[in-house]
């Protein structure tokens, strides 16, 4: 069975960079939620081996995905792509359980 | 602000809709990823600044006709539900007003955080509006014209109602009888209640060239 990657992001900009940063030659299977509470069922049914997880997002944001993980004890390890750059933002998914956060800074530089 | 108004019937969702697919990516699609990004990075600034958490919103991007714009913004502007900031500005091919909206009871609360003393008389209000203004506008528009690689010139900031109304904004567009783009963010403070809309409106002809320039993203 493949290595599978959700990517949880709003925008389908952004889902679309994402996926292109990663390697096709490491052969995972990528996934796409549209926002928290998609990525949330997602994660449960699918158990991907890693999330991409976006903070702004509608229904459901990033943090409260995270609090969720929590809560339910799904152990599935985060990383966090956002252009929310606050050095709090940084600090609360990191409080939150996330395993790195990496800034959405610009567009052009992915 | 004008998203609630949306809701109301005024205003068209988006305009134009292209079929969503996993990873297809639509024009509107990617005005709201640049304001994502632009808006962070004020938010940053501003957290750095003044020692707060700006919470931050999905930014509503939509093509409004020019009735539909002038019905929207003297409401979101109409007297008593608050004061605004506006400040135009241009690039090569691009033109735009910023305009900042506040409602009434954030005013003393951000009087508070921006540390200021005395009576909050209407210089001081303007005062604090302009300085805020000039903040969260001057560092949005950098976000984005960093992202199309440009760079915008930018007006004097004016409060709304006493330097200028809100009717001449709208009118030149009107009577060219074409459409604004408007990207609205709402940015809240955490523990102030300070809320405030930032709305960027540009002008239809400036589509071109913000399609033209953001179309290494689109396509890549």
């Amino acid at each position: 069975m493949p290595t599978s990657i959700l990517i949880c992001d709003d925008s389908s900009m952004a889902r679309k960079q994402i996926a292109r940063a990663l390697d096709p030659a490491w052969g995972v299977e990528v996934m796409f939620a549209k926002d928290g509470a998609e990525g949330l069922s997602m994660l449960r049914k699918a158990r991907p081996a890693l999330m991409l997880l976006d903070l702004t997002m509608p229904v459901m944001d990033g943090f409260d995905v995270l609090k969720a993980m929590a809560a339910e004890g799904l152990d599935i390890p985060v990383v966090v792509i956002s252009g929310d750059i606050q050095p709090d933002a940084r600090r609360r998914v990191k409080a939150l359980g996330a395993l790195e956060f990496i800034k959405n800074r610009s567009t052009a530089s992915f | 602000m004008l998203g609630r108004l949306n809701i109301a019937g005024l205003a068209g969702d988006g305009g134009e809709q292209w079929p969503e697919q996993d990873v297809s990516v639509n024009a509107f699609d990617c005005y709201r990823e640049l304001a994502n990004v632009a808006m962070g990075q004020a938010a940053d600034l501003l957290a750095r600044l003044l020692d707060v958490f700006v919470v931050l919103p999905v930014p509503n991007v939509n093509l409004f006709d020019p009735g539909e714009l002038s019905m929207a913004l003297s409401a979101a502007t109409r007297s008593g539900s608050g004061a605004a900031v506006c400040q135009g500005y241009m690039s090569p091919g691009i033109a735009g007003e910023a305009l900042l909206i506040f409602n009434d009871t954030s005013i003393p609360n951000l009087a508070r955080l921006m540390k200021y003393r005395g009576e909050l008389d209407e210089s001081a209000k303007s005062e604090l509006l302009l300085d805020t203004g000039n903040i969260l506008i001057g560092a949005c528009l950098k976000g984005i014209a960093d992202q199309l690689d440009t760079r915008f010139s930018q007006g004097h900031p004016t409060v709304l109602g006493q330097h200028r109304d809100i009717d001449a904004l709208v009118e030149n567009s009107k009577a060219r009888g074409s459409r604004t783009l408007a990207i609205e963010i709402c940015y809240t403070i955490e523990d102030y209640d300070i809320s405030c809309d930032l709305l960027l409106l540009f002008t239809e002809d400036s589509m071109t060239s913000l399609n033209e320039k953001m179309a290494p993203l689109i396509n890549a």
